[in-house]
């Protein structure tokens, strides 16, 4: 480049023009702090060329009287650009005498104002600048800075441009002082590795710096020429303006630091890189740049913590500083609450999802060792390592490879979600658990449930804290082996238990009792002793359903056809009418209740557990991870309690719904004893027409015995009759009670239970009636 | 525990359609035609145990006794591939073999005579079962020894066992073609008060109407016996198969009779189902949804009983109740729409006095058995255009019994012995109140039906019988 405006200067036949430049040139090569020199040529040239462009544009308009001074401008600006590196302003050469004269006078003037020679102060400046009291400038406690001693005699200028330049000793102070404490306080684990790298990033940018200072220390030895005095003086000499202009970058870079020091004064680990990484969101390159090496180096100790916890499981965080923290728990709540995302740790360049995704490979890897015992995953991590490719070496990773993290994170995490759901799925056998907990605890294996209530019902009657449950378990080992469900796996039956809940003071077996499904390590991260509960619940609640199912088939099967029609008191004319009529009034009740019973039972299984089943098996066949399986794991159950009225909003009408249950329990008793009755006087009936065939001729003893047999017939249908309306006027009046609750519910579904128990319309025909 | 249920088979209909009923049970458990498991038969999830029990070498032995009067159909069965299923003590043909002649009285009679026999092995069965839940007779009700030895046999089970269920699969014989049995008739009446009185209930197997069905829904021009046969069995299986596949609900026989019959008497159950197909017959396939399944049900082309209602009766017809077992991959929220679809277009019309519904049961289908379709639906209902079916055997009676016809040969029995011919007086009383019964359901007032005339009853025979009378002539 130089060559070339040589060549340039010489071809327009300017040689003296071109030595002197030569001459110019040599010196800027001797000046080191100019680095980029060729584009700084290069700019000067095409200045010159750009003027000389213009000027033979405009030459036809403007006079031809002004012809040296673009000749002479190139010049001007290469020599003062030239010395602008220097530190002084060189001004126009032109000896002028009066401004010599001028200037001496200017410079006298100066020398008298000022008490100490300006090259003192820059040595004081440059040992401010490394913390260091100098002669006249001192660190003043009060004021918390450098100050240049009021007691001197200095222009303001100079005071002011020392306070300044002070400045930089301020803040190299304060960046020392963070340095030399974490350093300090290093032994006492406080800082954590983050903290570490900041501080032996702070201490290299301060070795930088030193450097400088050697060099400018170096300089400041060359005596100052007075001011005025011509050329001949020494290049290399420091005034404090030349200082200044020295400084002024390792100024903004001190000021950074200093700021980042404050700011991370009382943080560390993610917490500080994060904290750095909000300050280098800078428009300024130059900033930018320095904060850039500065947080690779901050980083690099938390992307080593990333990389090992997404590849090997691995929390090596001894200082507390990693934005995944772990806890001390049991091993079923390892996986919801063993490691959780610590916000205030987490950097803000790494964003909240990627955060959670790499929570949970961790996590997963975790789950797998501990929970699942199975060490498959360390294939799957390193498959994941080698298909994003070398980065993933230990400590390849850094700061503003963000991409790359995640690109890692998110293979790692596909590779081991998918490995943990095969494990989950293969070898814990997870859906054939949650159909095993379908059959028994929601009672879909309706063989098994109704031997456990044909045996359990009489024990649940007694009060609940009489009951042993060990006599219990006894009755459900018969169950099993009585149903199909012998045909289960043993694993699966040896896992299912009787569960008697908490009972209060007047509970009955029935209130309380439940099934119980163990799940084992790792299942019971899915199946927790809450959710266990809430299964217990819903057990409960079904078995309720089922009792009283139960209860109202007992009672047709006392009823059943061949048994009362061809019933004697239905011979008797004296009764005939009474008993046909309490009969059919049983029986409409009967169908009422059984109506409602059945129905329920249909909307139970139609719309609550088989309907959650089919989009709990969907979303179990999609789940991508644990906490996909869970999450949907979540919502089947939910979706049961709330749609079986056992949410909490639906208190109110599942209160109703009892109460109805306890009518059509308590409708069965009572039909229990009439019948027992019934069939009692049916009997004497018989025996007494026996006796009348044998004794034919006592006709009139047999006709009081008769007689007498229909007049309790007569009074105890009264009274059946009686009980019978009682009980359908209590039964219709909170049947209405539950219906009219019905489209208060929330939720969608229940309509359909309305729909089906209003099937034929027959409610809403009748209450408009009412 | 299984909830054993006890197969009773009488005279040549009810083996026949028995021995249909066990082939088709045998396939669907994946049974061989000895008894033995086949190889294939490993997924489980089927009880196999309500119907067959297992002897000492494994093999499965149908619970179901064999009776007739004459010996041609079991001896059929004896000597074809199946001869090895049935337990050979579970076997009874009566010694002389002469068969009932299509006489009720004498099958009633043979009954009575061989009871002991008889009972000894209803008794063992029953001894072997751990809780028996009941009995299930097949037979014809028009016959001698269906008909006659199978209402003895009803007779007895109740007075035995009255704890027990007992429900039929009755045969009733086809109206349409004049039948070599002329007092096929008498022979019916006769058994229809035990149905009605004896068994907690009945599904009316309509020869008719299988015959119509055989004819009009399978395009065969000459439907063979076992052709119809095949469609009682696939009835049969299918109306038991929530008994043999556990499910949520309607896992014993009481509970999902209950909820069909809410009132004693009203216990005939008709039957349904589709899509319908004859062993080795490929049909035409189609699309089975639940909507589709559960529609065509409704439709009374699909239906096994004949409808002898005349317009304006068959308009006041009414449901007491249905249950819809649908079998095979269903998505149980079609169900809801399907329902919703059925009230929409009002198809179905149910009894006033009471709420009722449509109640569907799902059920699994068998591993083993191929089928072309996805779904396919058996109805059970409790329906009030019964009725007609029986006033039509009612009115065929009166015909026989105007004219004194083959009387003789019922008096030759001890029943109708000096010409007491009460016991035909008090079965068509029966019947009539029975056909009543049904006609008070279609009111909305049944509640209250039979309190307001009770008065008269009381006034004596006489004007019921008039009563019964007048209802007859209109």
């Amino acid at each position: 480049m130089a060559e070339s405006i040589k060549r340039t200067l010489a071809l327009s036949g300017r040689h003296a023009d071109a030595l002197s430049f030569a001459d110019l040139y040599s010196k800027l090569t001797h000046r080191s702090s100019i680095k980029n020199r060729w584009a700084l040529l290069y700019l000067l040239k095409s200045i010159a060329d750009d003027r000389r462009k213009s000027q033979s544009s405009s030459i036809p308009k403007v006079s031809a009287g002004l012809p040296s001074l673009p000749l002479s401008t190139p010049k001007k600006t290469l020599a003062s650009q030239t010395s602008g590196r220097g530190g002084v302003l060189l001004l126009s050469k032109d000896p002028d005498n009066i401004r010599e004269i001028a200037l001496r006078e200017f410079g006298d003037l100066v020398s008298e104002e000022t008490e100490v020679s300006e090259s003192a102060l820059v040595r004081d400046v440059l040992y401010v600048s490394q913390g260091i009291d100098g002669r006249y400038v001192k660190f003043d406690e009060k004021s918390d800075s450098y100050e240049l001693l009021q007691s001197l005699k200095v222009p303001r200028s100079t005071r002011i441009l020392v306070r300044k330049l002070a400045e930089l000793g301020f803040l190299f102070r304060k960046v020392r002082n963070y340095i030399n404490d974490s350093m300090a306080r290093f032994v006492a684990e406080e800082v954590g590795t983050v903290g570490q790298a900041f501080a032996s990033a702070l201490q290299d940018e301060l070795s930088d710096f030193y450097k400088l200072l050697a060099v400018l220390e170096s300089q400041s030895s060359t005596p100052i020429p007075m001011t005025g005095s011509d050329s001949g003086s020494p290049e290399n000499y420091l005034s404090l303006r030349r200082l200044a202009v020295w400084l002024a970058e390792p100024m903004v870079r001190m000021r950074l630091m200093a700021v980042l020091v404050d700011k991370c004064r009382d943080l560390k680990g993610g917490a500080m890189a994060g904290a750095i990484h909000g300050q280098s969101q800078h428009g300024d390159p130059l900033v930018q740049e320095f904060m850039g090496r500065l947080l690779r180096r901050v980083c690099s100790p938390l992307f080593e913590m990333v990389r090992s916890w997404v590849l090997e499981g691995e929390l090596e965080d001894v200082f507390n500083e990693f934005f995944i923290v772990s806890q001390p728990v049991k091993v079923e709540a390892l996986w919801r609450e063993g490691y959780r995302i610590q916000s205030l740790m987490l950097p803000s360049f790494i964003s909240s999802v990627l955060a959670q995704r790499i929570l949970r490979t961790g996590k997963s890897i975790n789950f797998l060792r501990v929970c699942c015992e199975d060490n498959g995953w360390a294939d799957a991590a390193a498959e994941a390592a080698a298909h994003v490719g070398t980065t993933t070496r230990r400590g390849g990773l850094g700061y503003g490879e963000t991409d790359a993290l995640e690109a890692l994170v998110i293979e790692a995490a596909k590779r081991i979600d998918r490995h943990l759901m095969d494990v989950v799925h293969g070898k814990y056998r997870f859906k054939d658990h949650c159909l095993a907990i379908k059959r028994y605890l929601l009672l879909g294996q309706g063989d098994f449930v109704q031997y456990l209530m044909d045996i359990v019902g009489p024990e649940l009657s007694e009060p609940a804290n009489t009951i042993s449950s060990f006599q219990l378990a006894g009755l459900l080992e018969t169950a099993i082996r009585a149903s199909n469900a012998q045909y289960d796996d043993r694993d699966i039956l040896d896992r299912l238990k009787v569960r008697m809940m908490e009972h209060g003071d007047g509970d009955r077996g029935w209130d309380v009792f439940a099934l119980e499904y163990g799940a084992r390590v790792p299942l019971d991260t899915v199946f927790t002793a809450s959710v266990m509960k809430r299964y217990h619940r819903i057990f409960n609640f079904l078995w309720k359903l089922k009792r009283v199912e139960h209860a109202l088939i007992r009672v047709w099967k006392t009823v059943k056809p061949n048994c009362i029609i061809s019933c004697s008191l239905a011979k008797e004319p004296a009764v005939r009418v009474q008993f046909v009529s309490v009969l059919r009034r049983c029986q409409v009740i009967w169908n009422e209740m059984n109506h409602f019973v059945t129905n329920f039972q249909d909307y139970i299984m139609f719309q609550v557990l088989e309907v959650s089943w089919a989009r709990f098996s969907e979303e179990m066949d999609a789940a991508k991870d644990l906490d996909d399986l869970l999450a949907a794991h979540d919502k089947y159950l939910g979706s049961i309690v709330e749609k079986s009225l056992l949410g909490e909003r639906s208190q109110g009408i599942i209160k109703t719904l009892f109460v109805l249950f306890d009518h059509i329990l308590k409708f069965r008793s009572l039909a229990d004893r009439w019948f027992e009755r019934i069939y009692e006087l049916q009997n004497r009936g018989k025996s007494s027409r026996a006796k009348s065939k044998d004794l034919s001729k006592s006709g009139s003893w047999f006709d009081g015995g008769r007689k007498s047999m229909i007049q309790l017939a007569g009074d105890f249908l009264k009274k059946m009759g009686e009980d019978l309306d009682v009980i359908a006027k209590d039964y219709s009046s909170s049947l209405d009670a539950f219906i009219s609750q019905l489209p208060l519910q929330q939720h969608v579904d229940l309509k359909f239970l309305l729909f089906r128990l209003d099937f034929t319309e027959y409610y809403s025909r009748l209450s408009p009636s009412k | 525990m299984p909830r054993e249920i006890i197969t009773i088979q009488v005279g040549q209909c009810g083996n026949q359609i028995g021995m249909e009923f066990w082939k088709q049970l045998c396939l669907e458990h994946g049974i061989g035609k000895d008894g033995l498991l086949e190889d294939f038969a490993t997924q489980g999830g089927d009880r196999k145990d309500v119907f067959f029990y297992q002897a000492d070498d494994q093999h499965y032995i149908p619970r179901a006794l064999l009776m007739d009067l004459e010996p041609r159909v079991i001896n059929g069965i004896q000597n074809s591939d199946y001869r090895n299923l049935y337990n050979h003590e579970n076997i009874f043909v009566s010694e002389h073999g002469g068969g009932a002649g299509n006489n009720w009285a004498s099958g009633y009679h043979q009954g009575e005579q061989v009871v002991d026999d008889i009972m000894d092995m209803v008794d063992r069965e029953a001894d072997g079962s751990d809780s028996l839940e009941g009995f299930v007779l097949c037979h014809s009700i028009a016959g001698g020894t269906g008909s006659g030895m199978g209402s003895y046999i009803l007779e007895t089970l109740n007075d035995r066992y009255s704890k027990k269920l007992v429900q039929t699969y009755s045969v009733f014989p086809n109206q349409m073609e004049t039948s070599d049995v002329v007092v096929q008739p008498y022979n019916s009446l006769l058994t229809l008060k035990r149905l009605t009185l004896n068994a907690d209930c009945v599904v009316v197997l309509d020869n008719t109407a299988l015959n119509r069905i055989a004819v009009e829904r399978l395009h065969l021009t000459n439907p063979t016996f076992a052709q119809t046969n095949s469609l009682v069995s696939t009835v049969m299986s299918a109306s038991t198969t929530t008994l043999r596949y556990p499910g949520y609900m309607n896992n014993d026989l009481v509970g999902l009779l209950a909820s069909l019959i809410p009132t004693p008497r009203c216990h005939f159950l008709m039957t349904g189902y589709t899509p319908l197909t004859v062993e080795r017959q490929v049909n035409v396939i189609r699309k089975t949804t639940v909507l589709d399944v559960m529609r065509r049900l409704l439709q009374t082309k699909n239906i096994m009983v004949s409808s002898y209602a005349r317009t304006k009766e068959a308009s006041q017809a009414k449901y007491i109740s249905i249950l819809n077992i649908i079998q095979g991959e269903v998505d149980p929220t079609q169900v809801h729409e399907s329902l919703q679809r059925i009230r929409e277009r009002k198809l179905v019309n149910f009894i006033e006095w009471g709420p009722a519904s449509i109640q569907v049961a799902l059920s699994r289908k068998s591993p083993y058995v191929q089928t072309t379709h996805r779904v396919s639906g058996l109805m059970l209902a409790n329906h009030t255009s019964i009725r007609h079916l029986f006033s039509k055997c009612l009115g065929q009676y009166e015909k026989l019994r105007k004219k004194q016809a083959f009387l003789d040969n019922y008096r030759k029995f001890p029943m109708f012995a000096d010409n007491d011919l009460s016991e035909f007086d008090e079965s068509r009383e029966i019947i009539e109140s029975l056909v009543d019964e049904y006609k008070a359901c279609e009111s909305p007032d049944y509640i209250k039906w039979g309190m307001e005339d009770a008065d008269r009853s009381l006034t004596g025979e006489a004007s019921v019988a008039g009563a019964l009378e007048s209802k007859l002539t209109m």
